[in-house]
């Protein structure tokens, strides 16, 4: 629990001398007071739909290649016409990003610092002090970046509580939204663990208030006809580019053959974009695909997989090549 | 003598010696005469802040909720603790006339109809809330199961909003419907005094043509019970599911089974605060001293104090389950309730909810008017500060770090909590001086069991 | 032709009301009407009025609402339009039911309470624009009017009535 929820990272000793169990433990519930891990089916209070026939798209980051460049950032921006909003927007934490890349820094000088810390906190008076003591980053801080976008939960707590159903699943694994039948209540956002939705606050284009590549016709040539452009008072997320699967899809239709094996590799803008490799999408459904074998690998894990949402997106454990973390 | 005896230690409910015909001229008096210079003062300032509400909603929907304080991580603030809020205040109204009837206290007599008036115009407030806070409010009535051509494209059953689409569109048109009934004999009362042809008119347009037949009676009394064994179980699943909105999610300090009970509660404490509130203005101003008598007060007051004390201990229980869980993430939402960037809201709320009516233990405090309402005006405060540490404290920090973040009120978010107070009044203000604001003939059936005049003579008699 | 005499007497005592009530029924009398300017207790049952059934209705109606409830959720969630939400089972009703219980509920209370005030002003001959059909006007304010048919001897009558008390007694044509 806590930080191993979020970014989980170990040495390249331990990664080689123990077992995964030891350096990137799942989350097990008590069920029948025996331990299961929480992504049994047997930890689930209903019937869970079949996802094997068609296909279910996973997408996989592995946190030891990614360096934090920001390309993927760009590239989602650009292929999904998410809107620019401005300096003193994204002051006020109305940024737009489908994609962002979270940074972390320790408040000791090593991460592992902080969590000894943590854990000697006892008592009133250091509880009241100490725990606003680590929201302060140190001088020279350890550092930790993640991309986080949706992550397309299987079992999505955003989705149960659209009162107008917006927002369901796909039979292919993405939690679709439908910007037209949103009316802007903003439950999804509130209940989303990851909070990677985000709200059209005002109308950010076609608005000289947001004079940016939205209000003129120069910069509108910028955007991507093949994606919506998301009106005043509804939500948008990462929609792992349906668009270009979608493309890809009726590409093999027209041509009445069957997906090719790793075709769906560069339909996600961000996947495409990553120069490192870090970033890999694909259909978990074909076996022989690179992302099946990244979903099944024994550094995979999922963000805060004790709350039992069962995304669609995995993360790789970091390792670093260094003696102690 | 006859069916009316009560024992004569009981405190009497109506004073002053009251006939019957008193009853109705007392009741009449304030919609047959005209409105003093304090009536109007407290009118227009209501009025102005109702009319500035009413713009800086017109300003929301006309530019986005972007005029808010709102961000990506505190998707919701003043917009949903204003709606709590008065939904809990407007509980009260209906536990009054229909708890209270189902338990046979006839205390509730001179309170009821003025009571269920702050429920309905409170859950009026509470009502436009859900539809102001959406991003298009304009396409507001999706929430409702018409069939439709796009496909049909139904609503989301799964949906706490949706369940309370339905609890607070039931719960205000069965409010509305008890009133409403209860009110006809009263209208009939003012239709048969009115001496000025316009008057005359509207009450007897409004009293349905109430005649007062035995027959009628017989049935009015058998609806009344009805619908007070119907809203008693409304009163408490309608904010039970209000708190699912919370309590059906994921979020730390959210996702807790206590909240059904707690809010219950919560609702009754705030919204017996309010009664108070209004009832101990309107006495004074009506003279109506003789009917909601000091017994009333210390009646609702004891009310608060129970309530609060529930309150107190739902509060408790939060934090012992947070420890007790071991959950990392349910403790520091607590943490950080307590001593994070808000701890002076969570901690004005502890003041004004636990501690300020345990001084309700105190009898002279409890039966002192002015004490009463600076509680009740506290305990208002303190109910609204619950909501919003449950709402913003939660969500400005919750899994993830790197979205926790502040939020802070924008002057449109508070224009709007100040209109719909304002409206709130003008709504009431208007209400007391047209409607009869004592059930009287429900008052003039009690008066010879619990009125002074009849026990007196009841005593010479033994 | 001639509408019929009625009696009206006036009481100010709801106890005494009871008394006369009683008596007059024991004389073998037919009550026309009793108007009160609130529930008397008893009063029904002295002068032999039958119970409301407005509470079954309340319960039938319910019923209604409760099906209402269960035929449209069903409808709408599971079979006409089934949807993946949350992962939440759109199998069937009973898997997904703790969903709709909430829902249920309030529809049923719903139909059941407007239903039934509806029925009640049905019944009662209640609603905007009736013309109130009270004979005289103090019975909403403190008066108590009992009317009689006056049938054959109207003295005898009076003079029973004057013996229990009323106040005042009135004899006149009925519309």
């Amino acid at each position: 629990m806590g930080r191993g929820d979020i970014v989980k990272d170990t040495t390249l000793e331990v990664f080689n001398t123990k077992d995964a169990k030891v350096w990137n433990p799942k989350p097990h519930v008590s069920k029948d007071h025996v331990m299961i891990p929480t992504t049994d089916p047997g930890a689930d209070l209903w019937t869970e739909f079949d996802r094997s026939i068609g296909h279910h798209f996973n997408l996989s980051i592995d946190l030891n290649s990614c360096t934090g460049c920001g390309a993927c950032v760009i590239a989602c921006h650009a292929e999904n016409n998410v809107p620019v909003v401005g300096k003193s927007e994204v002051r006020r934490s109305r940024d737009m990003h489908w994609l962002r890349i979270d940074r972390y820094y320790s408040s000791q000088d090593s991460f592992i610092d902080d969590v000894e810390k943590k854990d000697n906190i006892a008592g009133l008076g250091s509880s009241l002090s100490e725990f606003g003591e680590l929201e302060n980053p140190a001088a020279n801080p350890q550092v930790v970046f993640q991309p986080v976008m949706c992550q397309h939960c299987n079992h999505a707590s955003c989705e149960t509580v659209c009162p107008v159903a917006a927002t369901s699943h796909g039979r292919q694994g993405q939690n679709q939204m439908a910007y037209n039948r949103c009316v802007g209540t903003r439950y999804c956002a509130n209940n989303c663990a990851y909070k990677v939705r985000r709200f059209n606050w005002f109308l950010y284009n076609d608005n000289d208030e947001f004079d940016f590549n939205m209000n003129n016709d120069l910069g509108k040539m910028v955007l991507n006809p093949d994606v919506v452009v998301r009106s005043r008072g509804v939500m948008e997320k990462c929609s792992m580019c349906i668009q270009t699967t979608q493309a890809v899809i009726l590409k093999a239709k027209r041509e009445g053959r069957p997906v090719k094996k790793d075709e769906f590799n560069d339909t996600c803008a961000c996947s495409n974009a990553c120069e490192s490799g870090a970033m890999r999408f694909g259909d978990i459904n074909d076996h022989d695909s690179e992302i099946f074998k990244l979903k099944n690998d024994k550094r995979s894990y999922h963000l805060l997989e004790h709350i039992g949402t069962e995304p669609n997106v995995v993360y790789q454990v970091k390792v670093r090549n260094t003696k102690e973390i | 003598m006859g069916s009316h005896y009560e024992a004569p230690i009981r405190t009497p409910l109506v004073t002053g010696n009251k006939s019957y015909h008193d009853v109705s001229v007392d009741v009449a008096r304030p919609v047959e005469g005209r409105a003093n210079k304090h009536w109007w003062i407290v009118f227009s300032i209501s009025l102005a802040a109702f009319l500035w509400g009413v713009g800086c909603i017109i300003y929301t929907i006309s530019t986005g909720i972007g005029t808010w304080g709102l961000n990506k991580t505190i998707g919701w603030s003043w917009d949903i603790t204003n709606f709590v809020w008065w939904v809990g205040i407007g509980h009260a109204g209906t536990l009054i006339s229909a708890v209270l009837l189902l338990f046979r206290q006839k205390w509730r007599m001179g309170i009821n109809r003025s009571a269920e008036a702050m429920t309905i115009f409170a859950v009026v407030q509470a009502g436009l809330f859900p539809l102001i806070h959406m991003g298009r409010p304009w396409l507001g009535y999706w929430v409702l199961p018409i069939p439709n051509q796009f496909g049909s494209l139904w609503v989301n059953f799964n949906s706490p909003l949706l369940w309370d689409v339905f609890a607070i569109s039931t719960y205000l048109s069965v409010s509305l419907v008890f009133w409403w009934t209860g009110l006809l004999p009263d209208f009939a009362m003012l239709r048969d005094r009115a001496v000025k042809p316009f008057q005359k008119k509207i009450y007897a347009l409004v009293s349905f043509g109430w005649s007062g037949r035995a027959k009628d009676w017989q049935r009015f009394e058998e609806v009344s019970l009805v619908l007070a064994g119907l809203a008693t179980p409304l009163v408490l699943s309608v904010h039970t599911i209000v708190s699912f909105d919370f309590a059906t999610s994921i979020i730390p300090g959210w996702h807790t089974t206590i909240f059904p009970p707690y809010f219950v509660a919560g609702a009754v404490f705030s919204g017996f605060a309010m009664v108070n509130t209004l009832l101990i203005i309107m006495r004074k101003v009506c003279n109506f001293e003789d009917y909601i008598t000091m017994q009333h007060i210390e009646l609702m007051n004891l009310v608060i104090m129970i309530t609060g004390s529930i309150v107190g201990v739902a509060y408790i229980t939060e934090l012992f389950m947070a420890w007790y869980s071991g959950v990392e993430y349910e403790q520091y939402a607590f943490l950080n309730r307590a001593t994070g960037p808000y701890a002076w809201a969570y901690w004005s709320m502890m003041t004004c909810n636990v501690f300020s009516p345990q001084f309700m233990w105190i009898k002279k405090l409890r039966r002192s008017i002015i004490f009463s309402f600076i509680i009740s005006i506290v305990v208002n405060i303190g109910m609204w500060f619950e909501r919003f540490v449950i709402i913003v404290t939660s969500l400005h920090r919750d899994y993830l770090p790197s979205s926790w973040t502040m939020f802070s009120p924008t002057f449109v978010d508070i224009g709007i909590f100040i209109g719909t107070i304002g409206f709130f009044f003008v709504l009431f203000l208007l209400y007391a001086r047209t409607f009869p604001v004592i059930a009287q003939a429900e008052v003039k059936s009690i008066l010879k069991s619990s009125g002074d005049k009849y026990k007196k003579t009841s005593e010479s008699h033994e | 032709m001639s509408s019929h005499k009625v009696v009206h007497a006036f009481y100010t005592d709801d106890d005494v009301l009871m008394d006369a009530v009683k008596t007059v029924k024991k004389a073998h009398y037919h009550i026309e009407e009793v108007f009160t300017p609130f529930p008397v207790h008893g009063l029904d049952k002295a002068m032999g009025l039958p119970h409301t059934r407005l509470a079954i209705t309340a319960f039938l109606y319910g019923l209604v609402g409760l099906t209402v409830a269960t035929v449209m959720m069903n409808f709408i969630m599971i079979q006409d339009w089934p949807q993946d939400i949350g992962g939440k089972p759109s199998f069937s009703y009973i898997e997904n039911m703790p969903s709709f219980v909430p829902i249920m509920f309030e529809l049923t209370v719903f139909f059941a309470a407007h239903l039934m005030v509806i029925t009640f002003y049905m019944r009662s001959r209640l609603w905007p624009f009736k013309k109130a059909e009270n004979p005289d006007v103090r019975t909403t304010d403190d008066h108590f009017l009992m009317e009689i048919p006056a049938g054959d001897d109207v003295d005898a009558l009076q003079t029973l009535l004057k013996d229990t008390g009323a106040v005042e007694i009135n004899i006149t044509e009925k519309h």
